[in-house]
């Protein structure tokens, strides 16, 4: 297993004939139509996303799994709500976002990795380097867990999925001002947990 | 000169070329916001230097048959009732509203309407010196029942249906009928919500 920043659209093998050329909206339209199987092509369109944005929330592979499927569902359940105003990914970000805040909430987090097999491939760095390296993004990764969750969700959103902040702005529900100034306070805090922990 | 706002401390971390230059020089000659942004920018930086980890291969095809799985129990998600799904007692009463309004508004300004019992240009003259201007339309049980033949309307929907107005219009309107003929206006719409069973 490979350690990657996916930064684009996963895409996965789509074998349905409606993945060849559809896009979200035309997937959407098609399902609210009654082709159930057009859900299928956006689940393995955007599952990467929304399960690195959930592991960004719950640090650990479990919780991610059951927070993605949970956005999935529930964006299943609310797709007649989806108006195509926004990008269909803004508005799945948003269930998603949603979806981590309210679970995760203050809850304690167990931050692992997903094996030794899943760490990067780092045979040509040193094993002191590769320690400290560890270390410290396990540092970081707690002092994320323990900012609000406003702060939470810009630098998640802005950092680990290099989203621009006008589009964070639309998947928080707030003024591209308030999204700064969270990321701000979020840049400033994780510097006050890191140096106290 | 003031230091950085938060939100021209993110720009700077971002791209310093998006701030101004008379910002950028205050930043020049100000160690504390020189300092706050090295804070910054070390830890955007070390944030971004944990990657994500990638489940196997073998994960997105279990998690995706999860979710299909899960969702085979679910019913189909269903349209969202569009405006032409709107009980057409509702549209009906609305759009009798809005056209007796302008309807009434128009024959006001253009047109001198005869009194319809009869009365002298006198006693319509007597009528409307004694008629009470009603500036406080929520009190008003007439307009009332317009707002409430009204009230099931959707701004949007009635949008999406080519009904718009500037805000403030039927309020201008009602505020110009005299009390005979908001009762009027009362009357047609009352007859007409009992006759759609609205």
């Amino acid at each position: 297993m490979t350690v990657t920043r996916n930064r684009t659209e996963s895409a996965p093998p789509e074998s349905s004939p409606l993945a060849d050329a559809a896009d979200d909206r035309t997937l959407v339209d098609a399902c609210l139509g009654g082709r159930r199987e057009a859900f299928d092509v956006i689940v393995e369109r955007h599952q990467r996303q929304v399960y690195q944005l959930c592991y960004r929330f719950a640090g650990n592979h479990e919780d991610a799994s059951d927070l993605a499927q949970d956005a999935f569902i529930r964006a299943y359940r609310g797709l007649h709500s989806f108006k195509g105003q926004a990008a269909f990914s803004t508005w799945l970000y948003r269930i998603a976002v949603n979806v981590c805040l309210n679970r995760v909430g203050a809850r304690a987090q167990k931050w692992t990795t997903l094996d030794a097999a899943d760490q990067p491939d780092l045979r040509e760095e040193r094993a002191d380097a590769r320690l400290l390296r560890g270390e410290r993004a396990a540092a970081v990764r707690a002092a994320v867990a323990r900012l609000p969750k406003k702060q939470r969700a810009a630098l998640i959103l802005r950092i680990y999925h290099e989203l621009p902040h006008d589009q964070i702005a639309e998947i928080v529900g707030t003024s591209v001002g308030a999204v700064k100034a969270n990321f701000f306070h979020a840049l400033a805090n994780l510097k006050k947990l890191l140096n106290t922990t | 000169m003031k230091h950085l706002s938060r939100i021209e401390f993110v720009d700077l971390v971002e791209s310093s070329a998006a701030l101004p230059v008379d910002r950028l020089r205050h930043l020049e000659s100000c160690e504390q916001c020189r300092g706050q942004a090295e804070t910054l920018r070390a830890m955007r930086s070390m944030a971004s230097a944990d990657d994500t980890p990638e489940p196997s291969p073998l994960f997105w095809i279990h998690f995706s048959a999860r979710v299909a799985e899960q969702l085979r129990g679910e019913p189909a998600p269903a349209r969202a009732p569009r405006w032409s799904a709107v009980p057409l007692a509702t549209w009906a009463a609305a759009a009798m509203a809005i056209v007796l309004l302008v309807g009434m508004a128009l024959v006001r300004t253009t047109i001198h309407v005869p009194s319809p019992h009869g009365r002298t240009a006198a006693s319509a003259a007597a009528d409307l010196g004694s008629a009470e201007p009603v500036d406080d339309l929520d009190s008003d049980e007439a307009w009332a029942v317009v707002r409430a033949a009204a009230a099931d309307l959707g701004w949007e929907d009635a949008h999406d249906a080519g009904i718009s107005a500037h805000p403030g219009d039927v309020e201008n309107v009602a505020l110009q009928l005299d009390s005979a003929e908001r009762r009027e206006l009362a009357r047609l719409l009352d007859e007409d919500l009992k006759r759609n069973g609205a």
